[in-house]
């Protein structure tokens, strides 16, 4: 019998949409050859099912174990390239998703896997740094601090030891690129942190994953046993250690500084810089820390030289932004395109409006302590600088659609709840600053807030930006004091208010 | 803790030697006993600081700082309901409630016949095919509120 090869997502998400549902109806079946890929991203079609038609890939959308006979007859697919989601984006980092099996290494040499190491061990330290200098990436986990002054510093100071630790504590809420880099193509955040490690002469190389993310986690650590006997750990005169390592549940240890306080099994607590962890990090030594979609850029840029990255997006933001569409809109999912598109072109091209019954009321950009934006904001183009001058964040690319359905003053408490469950103690106008904040907001929400309360969370927003070390605490008021600024009228329906009135 | 607490907790201990050279990792060891006994019991706290050459005090800090380290046993299964903005945006509060309702208990409560532990966790990545819902090991996506009772059957 000829068996017909299908490509199904093995991804997290892809198998919470039911893609272990069609693996275990079909595992079995003679007439079909199952490969477990990663996801594309378009996660409103999942599951997908794919194979091999004449002219490339057709995929089946949304399918149940009963559209078996319809899929290896050939009928209905549609071509993967026309599908509009995928075909406006501009894929780079993401360029092999949903179309290699994660842990094939040879499958991501053939894609021009580890030509970016290649190039990288065919320049000098300093040579690397002037590449990632000329290709002007900026961290993307969140603080888009340009990546090659922290890899100067820490290549610049002479330490017997150095390291470079990938920070894989996804936290903030609607994000899910890194997840997926770890799960999809994980030698693609090997290679990069490879890259880095060449550069500033690191021995040893950490990645700490959040709990929350076991699937991740595995791959990860299959992906460096597999780099390790293909002899790519393997430095001149020495090998590069790279260890996987969990955490256990704390937003702040996003936060470099308390990040390697838990990677050396303390409480995740924010330090003051500097010093700053690239000249004294991990136990006292230089450390790079780096978001996973920053290292997962790199082996492009040595690739293709930093020209070619620094050609994309606009003049302040380099590159490629991978956004993560989640909550109300008809198409949730990864969209990769350079900086500059506005708000509202990736909402409408790419999000597809709103989902059935939905009317729009706000987005939020950039996690829990990211800005909300009202329908008349959405022309803001989406790159570092626009959403600095409106004192909003980018991020790590989390946008999440709200409907008419949400309470904005619940959100607002959910948003204070949350800083005060997550605050590492450290700084008192976040510890206590974010409980209080919570109470007024219950005050409000219980019809007995006042508009002295207005003014006191206000003030208390103040105190906690100007005095916390962190963006936990100096981020937090944002996304309450947007929801103020644009749902005003449902902060002020309490009887208090009324009777004042 | 029972006799298997206690050889757990030597073993998970003993796996955390030799001691490294910077000093304990405190965080590891308490991951490794949670693994081997399902939670880190309290009274395990002075066992754990002589094994590692660490004060109560800072093994105690660590175990109450982070929230997936627990200190109690759970029920047989654990169901977590993600609370990330997407799933809120998504109706995950409604999903939240029909599923207290169905179980009847609390955030952080057992069941009485131990079946279900019942618990809301941060964000877990599976935002755009959100609302979620984790049980054991097994992430539910797309959950709908009327769907519970007939999820949990699967859980028995």
């Amino acid at each position: 019998m000829k068996m017909t090869r299908l490509y199904l997502s093995n991804d997290t998400s892809s198998l919470a949409a039911g893609a272990g549902r069609l693996a275990d109806a079909w595992n079995e079946r003679p007439e079909v050859q199952l490969i477990r890929t990663s996801s594309r991203g378009a996660f409103f079609l999942e599951p997908m099912v794919e194979r091999d038609m004449l002219n490339g890939r057709e995929a089946w959308f949304n399918v149940t174990p009963e559209d078996l006979p319809r899929i290896v007859g050939g009928i209905g697919g549609t071509p993967v390239t026309k599908l509009p989601f995928l075909q406006q984006q501009t894929r780079c980092t993401f360029a092999n998703f949903g179309i290699t099996e994660p842990l094939a290494l040879d499958a991501y040499q053939m894609k021009g896997g580890m030509k970016g190491l290649t190039a990288a061990w065919n320049l000098s330290p300093q040579a690397i740094v002037e590449e990632l200098h000329i290709s002007r990436l900026r961290g993307r986990g969140g603080a888009a601090f340009p990546v090659w002054k922290k890899w100067q510093v820490a290549q610049l100071i002479e330490a017997e030891q150095k390291y470079v630790v990938a920070n894989a504590d996804e936290g903030d809420a609607g994000t899910y690129c890194d997840r997926m880099v770890m799960e999809g193509d994980p030698f693609r955040l090997i290679e990069g942190m490879l890259i880095c490690a060449r550069a500033i002469g690191a021995t040893r190389g950490y990645i700490y994953c959040r709990y929350e993310y076991p699937a991740a986690a595995r791959t990860m650590k299959f992906a460096i046993q597999k780099a390790l006997e293909a002899g790519l750990l393997d430095f001149d005169d020495y090998p590069f250690d790279l260890e996987v390592v969990v955490g256990a549940g704390s937003y702040v240890c996003g936060e470099e500084t308390a990040l390697l306080e838990s990677l050396e099994g303390r409480r995740g607590v924010v330090l003051a810089k500097p010093p700053y962890p690239a000249e004294s990090g991990l136990y006292g030594k230089p450390t790079v820390v780096s978001n996973v979609l920053t290292f997962a850029s790199i082996p492009n840029i040595l690739a293709k030289g930093g020209a070619w990255h620094a050609a994309l997006g606009t003049e302040g933001s380099c590159g490629t932004m991978a956004l993560q569409l989640g909550g109300r809109v008809k198409q949730p999912g990864l969209v990769e395109v350079p900086f500059g598109l506005t708000l509202r072109e990736v909402l409408d091209r790419f999000g597809g409006g709103m989902a059935i019954g939905s009317r729009f009321k706000a987005v939020q950009v950039g996690g829990p302590l990211g800005s909300l934006f009202p329908e008349s904001q959405l022309d803001i183009p989406i790159c570092y600088d626009a959403f600095a001058n409106a004192g909003a964040i980018l991020g790590h690319g989390g946008i999440v659609v709200y409907d008419q359905e949400t309470d904005m003053v619940e959100l607002a408490r959910h948003f204070m709840a949350f800083t005060a469950d997550e605050s590492c103690g450290k700084c008192t106008p976040c510890r206590i600053g974010s409980v209080r904040g919570r109470e007024i907001l219950e005050r409000i929400q219980s019809g007995q807030g006042t508009a002295e309360d207005l003014i006191l969370l206000s003030d208390l927003g103040e105190t906690m930006k100007t005095a916390s070390l962190c963006a936990l605490g100096g981020r937090a008021p944002y996304p309450v004091e947007t929801a103020i600024e644009h749902f005003g009228e449902e902060f002020r329906q309490g009887a208090k208010f009324a009777s004042r009135a | 803790m029972t006799t298997r607490d206690r050889s757990g907790l030597a073993e998970a201990l003993e796996a955390c030697r030799p001691l490294p050279p910077d000093g304990p990792n405190i965080l590891k060891a308490l991951l490794a006993v949670q693994s081997a006994l399902g939670h880190v019991p309290p009274s395990a706290i002075p066992q754990i600081a002589q094994a590692l050459g660490a004060t109560e005090a800072q093994i105690a800090g660590v175990l109450s700082y982070y929230s997936d380290l627990r200190t109690q046993s759970t029920g047989r299964h654990l169901i977590r309901v993600c609370t990330g903005e997407s799933c809120m945006a998504n109706q995950g509060g409604r999903v939240f409630r029909a599923i207290q309702d169905h179980v009847g208990v609390a955030a952080g409560r057992t069941t009485s016949e131990g079946r279900f532990t019942l618990e809301q966790m941060s964000c877990v990545g599976n935002c755009a095919v959100s609302p979620t819902v984790m049980i054991d090991e097994d992430l539910h996506g797309r959950v709908i509120h009327s769907d519970i009772p007939s999820l949990l059957e699967h859980y028995r």
